[in-house]
Parts: structure tokens; sequence; C-alpha cells
């Protein structure tokens, strides 16, 4: 390996497993189309910094800044921090004083709802798939199946005998039901991803454990689960993505209390007596992203670091 | 811990002071009651939830609460529907659009009101002060029946939006005048005095490229003459076509002449098909996205505030965004008349339009203490005082003594055009059959806005539905 | 019998007794708990037996087993039984009609056209956005396969679309796609200088559609390629070098192996996603232009039309479609990995 590479593990770029390294001239290529593929998410976040009259200029405004004379000036609109407030506090009725939206609750909300049910998830469906890829039941591939049709169905089939559930149960607009609901709406995922991660391990290593007298437990706990951090990490970031942005279900299971960003998010789409509200949009669009790209950059490292302990496929 | 207590002590003892001096009556047997209510959160009904928070004083003396769950526009309806038909129970009071009436009458959601009006002198006066058009569009079911269910919440009508900069320029009025020989409208009146066709002519007038000059100044983005709703959602082309098909003498499917009233032959009638024609002849002054089939009411606003239509037909209901300097381009260069019409032999113009807007309804759930607290609160919203004052913030009244006084036009600059257009106002179907009616239409208009099939082939794939399902149900013999 | 934590026979037996006596008695609020810890208990047993007797798939499976039965399995099966019956979510008449909604779906002159018709648009659909999720997933996974400076920085930049809500990137690719303000338009009209609409025509909005979905959920298929291409161990490119081997067959041999099950995965997933396909569609086009996937078909029959029993009978024929397709791909799926 190439020694300057040292400048960037100092840095804390570590150093690959994996299929190897390269080095700026594919960070270079990878750049450019990186940001090809965020431009649409960057005119969003753009977006909800543009004062509400430059939000559907023709020529586009596109840039905040003209780069010292790079971009034209008809490109250029003058940024503003306004919008974000109007997430939180606006006026509500025509030349009324700004009133709160609730827009605080719904994001409370929506991290309380999101993480529990994700960690919820998790917890119990890697458990499920340690069971079913160690200790196979009978018609354990058709147990995975019908697991795996609970997502075929379309959310409004099914959504009417959940919400009547929810009504005798006492659970409408709960946080409990709405939790439980996304804890089973992640599960078959969940399974499905961590039970591949589990078949890739090899079974020599545990196999080993066992004959040294470790339990079945310490087996799952301190060999099995180590090495499908990855899995793990992949396996919260997209159900943390799906439930945070899921919609229908949100719509209409969950009250005044605990309405969540997706479904509140409506109010710019038609709702201030017009069409869409771009810049608003844009802004509750931004600051929804932020926990859900946070997370995701964090896991990242687990989740490129990858399965270090060199173990030989099964 | 202490000085919570005191405040509730202190609390205790000021409000048994009270009841010494108002005699005790009152307080003695006041009840908390709560009024849960679904709403498209919006500011009519933002406005209505602030004055009962602020002004509302329950004559029964009871501690009234209007629980207001504000759900955002586009989700209203499935969000409701769920929650009624579920069974959930949950809410007292709901805007709901007319053409839901039926559904959600034989559901057995929707409180029949007539025993509430005929047992109150008072309410049935309330009821009485509201216009006819707008009585019979939200409250009757079946359409035009004794039935009754709802009160207006918003009544909102389709007026039309011009620009005075463009319209009332000099140059711009002389070449008018020399290309087709008639005045530009330029005022509210002018405007609602014109028929179809100067609205074409409009249309065709101020089609002008980028780098073309408009009303003097130089171009630097295409213009287009007029607009108005020609869309796949909801309802955003039946309203439109349902308009023409009335003014030139055809008719949808009447459901007050049920059961024997067709709908084939009558919804493909040579008036309701040349209705349809005109509907389509207008769209090619109109910007490029209605070739899309996504030209709803909120597209067609949007284009008009960013100023690049003469011309817009839409809602009243719209009309605040225009006149916000922040989220329009063209807020100090408004005027509003009627929609079009179209002249008759007579010279007269007939306005008869599709009307819009939202009733509430009271559930079948509502407990009778519920309900006389809400019937309290509609005489309360419904009075002349608290319309005028809604109408003062923004929203509009079809109680008679209302739209009348002079000062409502005052209001708001489209408030003349909303009363003159009141008579002109009918609905579609209330049948609970509407929204398998709808979307068929809806699909099958998209097909001609698009350019896929002819006005004629349209309006009979539309009758034969219409016939086909209305005989299935019953309510076609 | 004897009373024992593991007596699950007995706790079966008592809470049946305590349940049905609960039912009978009490009101659905409170006799709901009872059943509940009833359940419970029974649980609690098969728990303590399935341990004692070392029975861990069992155990380990339950719970997860439990969550889904409660909250998808049930419902699922409830809306099975709709299917069954002549029933409108708005009216309170039911009857039992027997198959007579899924011959009305797929025969009826009125209701079949449209059914048959979203059926084949949503089939396009399927193709056209995995197929285009596969590749540019897959391509982009290699990119970022190797190790180089900035990697994590630029791999979020790809990762973020498929954090947005749908309802945010539908409502802008509205915006970038419309012909009066929108990016799209602006560029072509200034190369070509005619006036673009792409939505106008089903070739335009299908590609409109396929785009946003494919930019959007690409990053998916990406991080399952790449989380397989990384947890390659390094010895075995090592070896592969010292041994010459060509680029091409080191893929194949040493990398694919790796990547296959997830790739997989990924595609399963995205197929299931992609038959439910619905709100770009609401949002893009409303399903003008022959668009209409079977999914919004279905939002407007049993949720706008209220017409539960029948919209229950086409997810039902649409389950059995997908079903029969995803076996397809396990079926395959395992015999190639029982080939090597």
């Amino acid at each position: 390996m190439a020694e300057n590479n040292s400048i960037w593990e100092a840095l804390g770029f570590r150093k690959a497993s994996g299929v190897g390294e390269a080095g700026w001239g594919r960070t270079l290529v990878v750049a450019i189309v990186s940001l090809i593929y965020f431009l649409p998410v960057l005119f969003i976040i753009f977006t909800a910094f543009k004062p509400q009259d430059a939000a559907l200029a023709v020529p586009p405004t596109l840039s905040p800044t003209s780069l010292f004379g790079l971009i034209p000036q008809q490109f250029v609109f003058t940024p503003t921090l306004e919008n974000f407030g109007s997430v939180f506090m606006r006026s509500m009725t025509p030349g009324g004083a700004p009133e709160a939206t609730g827009f605080d609750r719904y994001f409370f909300n929506s991290i309380v709802i999101a993480s529990s049910s994700v960690l919820l998830a998790l917890v119990i469906g890697t458990l499920a798939a340690f069971g079913f890829s160690r200790y196979p039941l009978k018609g354990n591939d058709t147990y995975l199946f019908i697991i795996l049709t609970t997502r075929m169905l379309p959310a409004i089939v099914v959504i009417i005998p959940v919400i009547l559930m929810f009504r005798v149960v006492g659970l409408s607009g709960s946080y409990t039901g709405i939790i439980l609901l996304y804890t089973a709406f992640n599960l078959a995922f969940t399974i499905w991803m961590m039970k591949s991660f589990f078949d890739e391990l090899s079974l020599d290593v545990e196999d080993a454990a066992r004959i040294d007298g470790s339990s079945d437990i310490k087996v799952f706990f301190k060999i099995a689960l180590p090495q499908v951090i990855a899995g793990l990490a992949a396996t919260f970031v997209f159900g943390l993505i799906l439930t945070w942005n899921e919609f229908l279900f949100a719509l209409l299971l969950s009250g005044p209390d605990t309405r969540t960003v997706p479904v509140a998010m409506n109010q710019a789409v038609s709702s201030g007596g017009r069409g869409t509200d771009w810049t608003l949009l844009a802004a509750i669009e931004t600051l929804f992203l932020i926990p859900v790209f946070l997370v995701t950059f964090f896991l990242q490292n687990h989740l490129l670091r990858g399965v270090t302990f060199g173990t030989v496929k099964r | 811990m202490t000085v919570v207590t005191k405040m509730k002590g202190f609390a205790a003892a000021t409000g048994f002071a009270a009841t010494l001096l108002t005699g005790g009556a009152t307080y003695a047997f006041a009840d908390d009651v709560t009024l849960t209510m679904a709403v498209p959160d919006w500011p009519p009904t933002r406005v209505m939830k602030k004055f009962f928070d602020e002004q509302y004083k329950p004559a029964s003396g009871n501690k009234v609460k209007l629980d207001v769950d504000f759900i955002p526009w586009p989700d209203f309806y499935t969000r409701v529907n769920a929650s009624l038909t579920s069974g959930e129970q949950k809410y007292n009071f709901i805007v709901s659009d007319s053409q839901w009436l039926g559904a959600f009458v034989e559901g057995g959601y929707y409180r029949k009101i007539n025993d509430l009006v005929d047992a109150d002198p008072d309410f049935k006066k309330t009821m009485e002060s509201i216009h006819p058009a707008v009585y019979n569009a939200y409250s009757t079911y079946p359409y035009k029946s004794a039935n009754l269910y709802g009160f207006p919440q918003f009544p909102d009508v389709l007026v039309t939006y011009g620009r005075k900069d463009v319209l009332c320029n000099d140059e711009e009025q002389a070449a008018f005048k020399a290309k087709y020989n008639e005045k530009l409208p330029c005022t509210g009146d002018e405007i609602s005095n014109m028929d179809w066709n100067t609205f074409e002519h409009i249309g065709e007038f101020f089609m002008r490229k980028k780098g073309e000059k408009l009303a003097g100044q130089v171009l630097d983005d295409d213009f287009y003459g007029i607009a108005y709703q020609a869309g796949k959602g909801y309802d955003f082309s039946t309203t439109s076509v349902h308009t023409f098909m009335w003014q030139h003498g055809g008719n949808i499917w009447d459901e007050t002449k049920a059961p024997t009233g067709h709908a084939e032959g009558v919804v493909n009638s040579p008036e309701s098909i040349a209705g349809m024609e005109h509907f389509l002849k207008l769209l090619k002054y109109m910007p490029p996205v209605v070739k899309t089939g996504t030209m709803d009411i909120f597209v067609s606003d949007q284009l008009f505030r960013e100023g690049k239509v003469a011309m817009n037909v839409d809602w009243v209901g719209l009309g605040e965004a225009s006149l916000d300097p922040k989220s329009s381009k063209v807020s100090d260069k408004l005027v509003f008349g009627m929609a079009p019409g179209l002249r008759g032999a007579d010279g007269k113009i007939d306005h008869t339009e599709q009307i819009g807007g939202q009733p509430f309804v009271l559930t079948t759930w509502t407990t009778p203490e519920q309900t006389k607290e809400a019937v309290a609160f509609v005489k309360w919203w419904l009075s002349p005082e608290m319309q005028n004052k809604f109408a003062a913030a923004g929203g509009q009244s079809a109680i008679k003594s209302v739209y009348e006084d002079p000062k409502y036009a005052t209001y708001r600059p489209w408030n003349k055009a909303f009363a003159e257009s009141l008579d002109w106002q009918k609905d579609m179907w209330h049948v609970p059959q509407f929204f398998e009616l709808l979307t068929q239409q809806q699909d099958q208009f998209d097909l001609a806005i698009t350019g896929k099939q002819d006005a004629k082939t349209t309006m009979d794939n539309v009758a034969k539905f219409q016939e086909d399902l209305l005989k299935n149900a019953g309510l076609i013999q | 019998m004897r009373l024992s934590p593991d007596n699950w026979k007995l706790a079966i037996l008592v809470g049946l007794v305590v349940s049905v006596l609960a039912a009978i008695a009490l009101p659905p609020h409170v006799s709901f708990w009872i059943v509940g810890a009833m359940a419970a208990l029974v649980a609690a047993a098969f728990v303590v037996n399935a341990y004692r007797r070392k029975y861990y798939g069992g155990l380990l499976v339950a719970p997860a087993i439990a969550v889904l039965f409660v909250m998808n399995i049930f419902p699922l099966l409830w809306s099975l039984g709709l299917s069954f019956f002549a029933y409108q979510s708005n009216q309170q008449s039911i009857r039992f009609i027997g198959l007579a909604n899924y011959t009305k779906v797929l025969t009826n002159d009125i209701m079949a056209p449209a059914n048959w018709g979203a059926l084949v648009n949503t089939a396009m659909f399927v193709v056209l956005t995995v197929t285009a999720q596969m590749i540019v997933g897959f391509l982009l996974a290699m990119l970022f396969a190797k190790q180089f400076p900035l990697r994590k920085y630029l791999l979020i930049l790809v990762l973020t679309p498929m954090m947005l809500s749908v309802v945010a990137s539908g409502v802008f690719f509205s915006y970038y796609y419309d012909p009066t303000f929108g990016i799209l338009s602006y560029v072509i009209n200034a190369i070509t200088g005619g006036q673009f609409i792409l939505m106008d025509s089903k070739a335009g909005a299908v590609t409109g559609i396929v785009f946003a979905d494919a930019w959007m959920w690409s990053p998916f298929v990406m991080l399952l390629v790449l989380a397989g291409l990384v947890s390659v161990p390094k010895y075995l490119y090592e070896a592969a070098a010292i041994d010459r081997v060509s680029k091409w067959r080191q893929f194949w041999t040493i990398t694919f192996p790796y990547i296959r099950g997830l790739m997989m995965l990924a595609l399963l997933f995205r197929t299931i996603e992609a038959f439910k396909l619905a709100d770009l569609v609401i949002l893009l086009t409303k399903g003008g232009n022959d668009t209409m996937t079977i999914s919004y078909h279905l939002i407007r029959i049993a949720n706008e039309q209220n017409k539960t029993s029948e919209g229950a009978a086409i997810s039902y024929l649409m389950l059995f479609m997908v079903i029969v397709l995803t076996n397809l791909y396990l079926y395959i799926a395992n015999r190639r990995s029982q080939g090597d």
C-alpha cells in the first residue's frame, strides 16, 4: 500500500478492507457523479433559502452566490432564513398574527415514533433472523415467505381492519399503536435482511466456540452479532428511512397529538388557501432531512467497515 | 407545590364568588361539552376556530370546547372517509364537500337536521336566510329535496381574476378594438358582462412569445391569454365542463328527475356535446401545462399569481393568495368580475355555473347535549354579525342580509362578483355514487383535454357509463 | 396435570377459560387486555418449555411472529375474508357472494378494462423501474467499492435521495418537469428554441415517473450491493492477484458470490415496492396519459369509492401475482446457489 495514504489515515480516512483502494482520480470521478446525483436534492435545499417570490422565477434561480461572477446574476437568489421560521410560526389567517403551527410537536412525534419502532423491529427481527438462520423450523421457508407477503399489499387494503382494531382496543391516536404497527411494518425487511447476513457467516467459528464450551447465547452475542454490524447498520438505516417517510398509516392512525411530519407536510402543498408553498415545503423537507441524514452519515462507518473478521464463506 | 395549591384554592374561591354574583344558576349546572370537528386546514376554517375561541359565549352557560382537527387539504377526504367508514365515531362536526352528502348520509354518518330546524324557530329563520342555490347545494340530499343536512361553512363560486395593468393598458385596448371590434374588458363590471367569445379573443390576443411586447414592456418569458381548470385530479375539469354544458342548454344526469331521468341522451345530447366542444376550444390559449392534463385550480392560480396569464377563472376561495404581495407578483394589479357566460340570442348572458365551497354537517353519534350546543354554535356562526366578521376576515357568506349589504363588497375586491354570481349556482350530483360518476368522467374529460379523444366520443362514453351504473344502482329505471 | 411454568397445555386451558369468561362478562376494551394477558401467559409457557428443551428456533422467532400476526396477518386475513362478501364500507349491509367479486373485477364490462389496463401499466413500471434501479444501483456501488479519499462524504450525497419524503420529491419533480417554470423545459427550450413539454405523452409521462422513482431508490440497491462488496475478504483478491486471475473472472468467482444474496434481496424488495407504486403517479400525472397503476386504482376503488370487497379482491389477485413472481425469483436464486 502506498505510503502517502497515511496522511488521510491521520485525518480519519480509514484504510479499506474489501476490494482495494483507489486514489484521488477515483475521488474526482465519483465526486462528479455524486454531485449530479445530488442536484435535485440540492435544489430543494436551496429553495428552502429562497425568498418566496424567487421560488418560481423564470429562469430558475440556482445558486445563493454568484461564485465571484461565475454564475450569471439572473440565476442567483438572495438567501433568507425566513422560511425556516415559517415552519414553526406563521400566520394561518389572512392578515392574522403569526401563530404556532405545531411543527415542533410533529418533529418530536416523528423522531419518537420512527426511532422506537425501528429499534424494536431490529431487536425482534434480528433474534428471529438468527433463529431462522441457525435453528431452521419445520417449514422454515414457508414462514419466511409468509412474513414477506405482509409487505406485498398496498397499505390502503389492510388499513380499515387496523383502524377498527385500534378503536376497539383504544389505541387510535396513541404512540403505542402506531409504534407497534411500524414495528410490524419493518419486521419483514429486518428479518430477511439480517437472515441473509447471518447466512453469509462461517459456521466453523461458531462451532469451534461451542466446542470450547460457549453457550448458545454467548455464541450469538460474542461471535455472530459482531460480525453482522454492517448488516445491523444497513437495516437500521433502511428501516429508519422507510418509517421516517411513511405516510398513509400515519395519516389514518395518528391523532392530532401524534401526527408525524410527512402528514403535516401537506400543509405546504395546499393549505394556505392556495397550491404549493414551494419555499415552505422545501424548508420543512430540509429540516426533516437533517436527522435521518445525520444518522445515516454516522452509521456509514459501520456500514462500510464491513465484515472484518476475515471469515471464510461456508 | 404550595404555590400551586394556593393558586388552585384561589381559583376555586374566585369561581365560587362568581357563582354567588351571577345567582348561581348557570354555574351550578355548567357542563363541559367538547365538539370535535374535522376540517380542511386553510384560512376559512382557521378563522372560524379563531372566532370561536375568542368570541363565542355559549348561552347555555356550559363550557363548550371546539376541538378542531386541521387536516391538510390533499388528504382531507381520505382521512374523513376512513374515519367515518371504519366506525371510529370520532368527529361531531365535519366540513364536507356538498357532493359527499349522499355517500355519507346513506352510510348513516351524517345527521338529518329537519327535527332540529323544526323545533327551533330561530334556527329555521337562520336556515331560511341562506341563499336558495347555496341552501339546496349544501343542505339537501337528495338534491333539492326537503331533507336537510348541512350548513354553509365557506360558500365558494368561480369568478374571473384579471390583470388590470394588461387589460386597461391603452395600447392593448386600442389594438384589441382594432382586431375584434369590441372593447377589451378592463373594469370589474366589464368583466362581469363578458361572454366566452370575448374571453376567447382575450386568450388569442394575449398569446405572446418571449421578446414580444406586453403593455409596452418587453417580455422575458412567454405570456398566455387565459386559464381555467382543466385537470385530471378530483373535480378539476368537471367543474368547468358542467358550467359549459349547462350554459349551452345541455345537462348532466339530473338526480331531481330520478328515477325517470336518463343519462344517455342527456349527458351526450347535442347541447351537452356543444358545451364540451366549447370548453375544449379555449384550451389552446392556455399555458402549456394544460396539455399534460394537470391544470388544476392550484396550477392555474399559481400561473396567474406568477404573472403568466391575463385572465384566470378560479374559485373565490383562492383569492387571498393573489392579494398577498409575498405570494403574488400581481397583487397590486388585480381586477375581478363574474366568470364569463354564454350570450344568448336575446343578448343576455347565461352565467350558470358549478358551485364550490363546503357545508359542515353533524354526525349521527353526536349526543343530545352536544347537538344542543352544536345548534347554538351554528346559529351564532350564521348570524349576520358573525358572518360579517367572517367576510371581513376573508371568508364568504351566503346569508342574504350579509352579502346584499353594500359594505360586503368593500371587504374584498371579488365580493361584488361573488354576490352577483350566487343566483347562477347549480350543483352536481349528491348521490352516493358521486365518486364513481366523478372519476370516470374526469378520466374521460382528461382524454379529451389531452387530445386523445373528441368531444362526442367523450360524452357518449360518459353517458353510457352513467346510464349503466345508475341503472344498476336503481336510480334510473 | 402438573403445575409448572413450562406446562403449556395447562396454560392454554386456563387461558381459554378465563378469556371466554372475560369476553362474555366484560366490555371489549377491558376483556381485550385480559385476553391479551392470557395470550401472554400461554406464550410464556411456550417460551419456558422451549427454553428447557433447547428449542431455540421457535423461541427466537416467536416475538416476531406474534407482532406480525396481530398487526399484519390478521388484517390481511380480514380483508381476504371480505373479498368473498358484497360489502361497501360506507353501507351497513354485508352478504356472502363467494367468488363473484373476483369474476367481476376480471370480467365485468365496466370494471374489468380499467383493472387490466392498470395491471399492464403496473407490469411496465415494475420492469422499467426495477431494471433502472438495479443497473444504476449496481454501477454506483462499483464506483464506491474501493476506498478512496472523501469516500464517505460523497457516499452520503448519493444516499440522500431515498431519505426524501415522497411528497416532497414528487412535488418538486412536478416542478422540474413543469413546462412554464421547470428547469428541464427551460434548458431544452434554450437549446432547441421550441416549447418542450415532457409530460404530454405517454412515453414522456412514463419516463418522468420512472426517472424520479429510479433516482429515489437506486441508492437502496447501491447500499445493499455495497454492503456485500465490502464484506469480501481482502486476501481473496490478494490471492487472485498472485494467481493473475483476470478482473472479469475475479468479479464472477470472488465478488459475485458475496453480493448475489443481497442483490436478490434488493431485487425482491424493489419488485414488491414497485407493485405498490402510487404516490409518484398521483403527484406527477394523476394517472393521466395512461399511467394508471393498479395500486393507485386500488386507492380509488377501496378508498374513494368505498368498494371495500372489490378492492380486496383486486388486491388479492395482485398479491397472487406478486407471490408467483417472487417465488420464481427465489426458486432461481436457490437453484443457482445449489449449482455452485
